[in-house]
């Protein structure tokens, strides 16, 4: 069985070997329970319990006190992530637009400023370059994942 | 004799109130917005009285609603919690004008308190000893921009911008140089304004490397003003405490008897009624200087109740009651730990976060209490603070205190949302929080760059495993479907729905 999920914006391929009800993978081996729990085998012998549940796309597993978020890539799907906006990280509302389409900004340039959940968040541009649109205005409501702005990054 | 408490609140401290009416034998009512309508704190009053409207200000901040439910439901008090209207003497006044029983205390001291340019006058006058610092009056943009110029070359750097009118963290701002003041001013002010409606600032010298130290009070209708000893909470970060403890762990019987004596001086200068906190900075000679009074049951309160035993919601009750409080002589014992749970991404800079708690399992056993005011199945939305959960430990010792903490977190299984249970667990880790040589900043210190975590190759292996096992196996035990561009912001963005194997 193979499986390709994206941890912490990284792409993992994983090709599971199967064991009649044993599950392996990188010398470790997992036995899946009827209570929701899988079984965890270390390679070095030590034993762990793994929680699983599934929201949406991405699978959240917590094993030895931590959390991991596994989304699951649908083979054959394609990357449509990345195009240059700038979203909002939650919902909120529009404090100050600090710059208008047709400026050049630097890298670390605060652009907007968001307010959600009573505190200020800073929109900052990732690279240097020309901002081509402006989505909002102060005040203006914004849903998370709302593109603010649009920044065309000069090379 | 109260025979029905109004809590004025929601979550977490709205529960924590509603069981004690429940255990002392008293009904209570619940108010709660639309958004709050599957809230676990509606379920454990005997009533509950739905506010409408979209907005905090319709809802948990309408004194007269609230005032006008209490009415209709038969309340005869209203307890505040904290947040919110709690440290509103307007809404005090009007609780008590309207002939009912205000859980807190005089509106009078809330408003001598909650000033802090008056409460440091006062506390002046009353030997309790105050940071030096300006306080800037001016509303103009420009004369106070030209005031906190003034007062920054008075007190030096780095200082401290604070909301005159604020609490929390809002509108606070460090500023370490000349060069940062103006943008720091102009960003504690906008923050102040918009949180409180009141944009005046205060500057003041901070303190390096000092510690969060407050002293619980109580005080009784019968003459009796005690202190519970105090709570270390220096752990903190942009000013929102993260990791309390006590008692704090660098304190002596001579400096605690000190700190609580100023404590008490400090309420009796207000002629305080029932539970409040005087929290102080300790510097490391020792020294000591009066922060602020919080006017009401504190968020941290657990630890106080358990090392000195003592229920602090239970007395505020019978304080309010009339009643004297049943607090025996002073006995501190053992070491207790909380640590806030929030739904917040610790790696990208405490971003708060939203989602289903698909699976929310807290930990159990011996000497964990766990706060909440919420349960699995239930939705994480951005309409109101972050905060999940407290999670507190009870020991012997310090040392044996993290140890059941560390246990108790490694327990904790919070799926669907993202929480910081990671970053509370190598909290308990970092160096200076084990020998208990902690101060405000430390976390800024510790990281400068931002909080990371980097699982090391096998745990990142097997959590892939456990993935694609899952997925293989259908082991969608708790399936949640994503809403994306709903503009319905009232509705939650996931509905859970659920498939047992």
């Amino acid at each position: 069985m193979q499986h390709e999920f994206r941890y912490n914006g990284e792409v993992y391929d994983v090709l599971l070997e199967r064991t009649p009800k044993i599950w392996t993978y990188a010398n470790h081996c997992a036995h899946p329970r009827e209570d929701g729990r899988i079984r965890i085998y270390f390679e070095d012998g030590t034993k762990a319990w793994a929680h699983v549940a599934k929201v949406g796309d991405v699978w959240w597993v917590h094993h030895s006190g931590r959390i991991y978020t596994m989304e699951r890539i649908e083979a054959g799907a394609s990357s449509d992530e990345h195009h240059g906006g700038l979203v909002a990280p939650m919902p909120g509302v529009v404090l100050e637009v600090l710059v208008t389409a047709g400026d050049a900004v630097e890298a670390g340039q605060t652009l907007m400023i968001l307010e959600a959940m009573k505190m200020e968040h800073r929109i900052v541009a990732s690279a240097n370059g020309i901002v081509t649109a402006v989505h909002f205005n102060p005040n203006d409501r914004v849903e998370q994942g709302a593109n603010l702005l649009e920044v065309e990054d000069s090379e | 004799m109260i025979q029905r408490v109004l809590v004025a609140n929601r979550g977490e401290i709205a529960c924590r109130i509603l069981r004690a009416c429940r255990e002392a034998g008293v009904s209570s009512v619940a108010i709660y917005a639309e958004n709050d309508r599957n809230g676990m704190f509606r379920e454990l009053a005997d009533e509950s009285v739905l506010l409408e409207g979209d907005t905090i200000a319709a809802t948990y901040l309408n004194g007269s609603a609230i005032i006008q439910a209490a009415k209709e439901t038969g309340a005869d008090a209203i307890h505040p919690g904290f947040g919110f209207l709690s440290e509103r003497a307007e809404f005090a006044q009007a609780v008590m004008d309207a002939g009912l029983i205000w859980i807190g205390p005089s509106p009078q001291a809330i408003e001598q308190m909650g000033d802090k340019m008056s409460a440091r006058q006062i506390m002046k006058a009353a030997g309790v000893p105050v940071i030096p610092g300006v306080e800037i009056e001016e509303e103009d943009e420009q004369l106070a921009m030209e005031a906190i110029q003034a007062a920054a070359k008075e007190t030096g750097y780095p200082l401290l911008l604070k909301a005159t009118a604020g609490g929390g963290g809002k509108g606070m701002r460090v500023v370490h140089a000349p060069d940062a003041l103006e943008s720091g001013a102009q960003s504690a002010r906008r923050e102040a304004l918009a949180a409180f409606g009141d944009g005046r600032v205060y500057v003041e010298k901070l303190l390096m490397k000092s510690k969060h130290v407050e002293v619980q009070v109580l005080a009784d209708t019968h003459g009796r003003c005690i202190h519970l000893g105090e709570r270390e909470c220096s752990v903190q970060r942009r000013h929102q405490k993260v990791f309390e403890e006590a008692p704090c762990s660098t304190m002596t019987p001579t400096l605690r008897e000190r700190m609580g004596q100023a404590a008490v001086a400090a309420a009796k200068a207000v002629d305080y009624v029932g539970a409040g906190t005087v929290e102080f900075l300790l510097a490391e000679d020792e020294s000591f200087y009066f922060l602020e009074m919080n006017t009401r049951i504190q968020v941290e309160h657990p630890v106080t109740e358990m090392i000195t035993g003592v229920d602090l919601v239970r007395e505020q009750l019978r304080i309010a009651d009339g009643q004297p409080m049943a607090v025996e002589e002073l006995n501190i014992r053992g070491h207790s730990i909380e640590v806030r749970l929030y739904a917040e991404d610790a790696t990208n800079n405490f971003l708060p976060a939203i989602g289903p708690l698909a699976v929310f399992r807290p930990p159990t056993g011996p000497g964990i209490r766990l706060d909440t005011g919420v349960r699995e199945g239930d939705d994480v939305t951005p309409h109101y603070d972050p905060m999940l959960a407290k999670l507190i430990v009870f020991a012997p010792t310090r040392n044996e205190a993290l140890q059941r903490m560390r246990r108790a977190l490694d327990e904790f299984v919070v799926l669907g949302t993202t929480t910081n249970i990671g970053f509370l667990r190598d909290l308990c880790d970092v160096p200076a929080v084990i020998s208990g040589d902690t101060y405000t900043s430390m976390l800024d210190d510790l990281y400068p760059d931002g909080y990371q975590f980097t699982p090391p190759q096998d745990h990142l292996d097997v959590a892939l495993m456990t993935a694609a096992v899952a997925e293989t196996t259908g082991m969608h035990r708790t399936t949640a479907t994503r809403q994306h561009g709903s503009s319905d912001v009232a509705s939650p963005f996931q509905t859970l729905n659920r498939r047992y194997p």
